[in-house]
């Protein structure tokens, strides 16, 4: 009778856990889990208007005889080396110079670098194709006046690229600051006591003690701006449209213009499932990190 | 904090300090040229050298925006989707968050890290089959279309399972004693302290979404049912030369986010974190 009642009472649980999970499984299933297989199935065709044929490997193939696709990935790795670089120096060095400061302050400098994050990569894009534009814009202008060279910041193949490390790294890095900020001010208190004790200068203190102590905060700071970075096309496509001559073109722009320009499904079906192979390989790390601490 | 009865601050502190103070206000610029510009007339926007702050102060450029284009209903139709999709994320992630945190059912474990697993993966990836996933329901062009994916993500979940973890259990078990149901439990008992959980999912995933443009671009594509930003950026192939308007319509899809920030600050540095030391 009573083992009955607990087999019972243990099925009800089950089929309760099941109801409340029910609703997030069915659109992970149709959003997520199926587009996946869906992506790497299409991958494997050329498809047109009517119909689908299969092809094999031939899209794969025919991506890596692409000279655009080519540039594509050289531009997607020199943006996320760069990007991803700038901001984890440029974030700490904000980070340590602020977390033990007083608390309105640490708040401007937080909300400062992280107001252009809020208003989206759309409207940054535009102030700085306003700021940059060769005509009147004020960056050629102040540039013109200085009797710098170039004014020509987009329109210059050797310029494109850097001046789109600029701008996505200016936009994005107050998100890294704001996980620096407060990683460095749970640091416990005791370290930087005994460093004081032991008279540590505060470089010494950031290298020896800080810098060491947000490593989590570091290796995740670098998975999710990489990742970020791997999909950038907001920016490209308000600034530079890919050019001139490809020379700022990325992979997710070039997965947009296959799927919705040349009605290229089955190549930009497979430069997605190359990407996603990439994201799921940068976040076994932080999974990782993530599953030893639950 | 720690530090302020002894040791004067090192010069190398003072100097960074400086140097981080100065970059903080020179990112806020281009925001501030965004709004003086917005404000100038067609010709003054664009002259060399320029006016540090609007001579001439004109509204015609929002009105412009409201009149020539479809603004209202670009905006609306972002109100909708942030809205209804954030609805939704918090309806269906709460309950699943507290299943996973609270309910104990076979499966649970590997379901959970599956998951989990997912967070990391941009739908953007997946733009194609999910595209085609849309065009075969017929919301092409609609805004439901734009609003599912964006329900589908664990990052509800994830969030909010760490505010479900920290209630105790003898609540729910003194609960169950007096008869309650599961759902009861959790609506009347579990979701009020989950508040605060709730509250940073809602404005982490109402900017997120407000933001988002891709998706958007790519499903929306009539002029009626394009949400904000899309709108706002087709305004950049606009032949219309005046920059000021542009950029009054960028400010228009900038303010709702500024005041979000300004209002909810401590949401966001809260919510953000929460995936970094977990």
């Amino acid at each position: 009778m009573m083992r009955m009642k607990i087999i019972k009472e243990s099925n009800k649980e089950n089929i309760t856990g099941y109801l409340f999970v029910a609703p997030q499984i069915l659109l992970f299933l149709i959003f997520l889990v199926y587009p996946i297989i869906e992506g790497i199935r299409l991958s494997l065709f050329q498809i047109n208007y009517q119909d689908e044929i299969f092809v094999g490997l031939d899209n794969y193939r025919k991506l890596f005889s692409d000279p655009v696709f080519i540039q594509s990935t050289i531009n997607t790795v020199i943006f996320v080396v760069f990007i991803v670089a700038l901001t984890v120096v440029f974030a700490m060095f904000v980070s340590a110079a602020v977390f033990d400061k007083n608390a309105k302050y640490v708040s401007f400098i937080r909300g400062a670098y992280y107001i252009p994050v809020m208003v989206s990569m759309v409207v940054m894009s535009m102030i700085w194709s306003f700021l940059l534009n060769p005509a009147n814009g004020l960056i050629p202008f102040v540039a013109r006046e200085l009797e710098v060279a170039s004014v020509n910041f987009l329109g210059d193949t050797r310029l494109v690229l850097p001046v789109i490390i600029f701008v996505t790294f200016a936009t994005n890095v107050g998100q890294a600051i704001i996980l620096y900020i407060a990683s460095m001010i749970g640091v416990p208190k005791e370290l930087f006591e005994a460093a004081e004790v032991d008279g540590a200068s505060r470089m010494k203190v950031i290298f020896k003690i800080i810098i060491p102590m947000v490593k989590p905060t570091t290796i995740y700071i670098i998975i999710m701006n990489i990742i970020a970075v791997l999909k950038i096309f907001v920016v490209i496509q308000l600034l530079t449209g890919g050019g001139p001559n490809n020379a700022s073109t990325t992979l997710m722009y070039y997965l947009y213009n296959n799927a919705f320009k040349y009605n290229q499904l089955g190549i930009a079906s497979a430069v997605g499932v190359i990407m996603f192979l990439i994201t799921l390989l940068l976040s076994i790390p932080q999974l990782r990190i993530m599953f030893k601490k639950d | 904090m720690f530090k302020k009865k002894a040791k004067k601050r090192e010069k190398i502190d003072i100097i960074f300090n400086i140097i981080v103070t100065f970059f903080a206000v020179l990112s806020l610029f281009p925001l501030y040229w965004l709004v003086t510009s917005s404000f100038k007339n067609s010709s003054d926007v664009v002259k060399m050298p320029p006016d540090w702050f609007p001579k001439t102060f004109t509204w015609s450029n929002y009105t412009d925006v409201f009149n020539n284009q479809p603004a209202f209903t670009w905006t609306y139709n972002s109100l909708v989707v942030a809205l209804v999709s954030t609805f939704a994320l918090i309806i269906v992630s709460s309950l699943a968050a507290y299943a996973f945190s609270k309910l104990q059912f076979k499966g649970k474990n590997i379901l959970f890290i599956i998951f989990i697993s997912s967070l990391m993966i941009p739908k953007e990836v997946m733009i194609v089959p999910l595209f085609r996933i849309i065009q075969d329901f017929g919301m092409v062009n609609t805004l439901s279309g734009m609003i599912f994916p964006n329900v589908a993500t664990a990052f509800g979940v994830f969030l909010l399972k760490g505010f479900f973890d920290t209630i105790p259990d003898s609540l729910r078990e003194a609960a169950k004693i007096d008869g309650a149901s599961e759902f009861k439990i959790f609506y009347k008992i579990m979701l009020p302290l989950a508040k605060p959980g709730i509250g940073a999912l809602f404005i982490l995933n109402f900017v997120q979404v407000w933001n988002d443009y891709l998706w958007q671009l790519v499903v929306g594509q009539d002029k009626a049912s394009k949400t904000l930003m899309v709108g706002v950026a087709t305004l950049m192939q606009d032949l219309n030369p005046n920059f000021a308007y542009k950029m009054a319509g960028a400010t228009v899809a900038a303010i709702p986010m500024l005041l979000i920030f300004i209002f909810f600050q401590k949401y966001f540095t809260k919510g953000i974190t929460l995936g970094s030391d977990k």
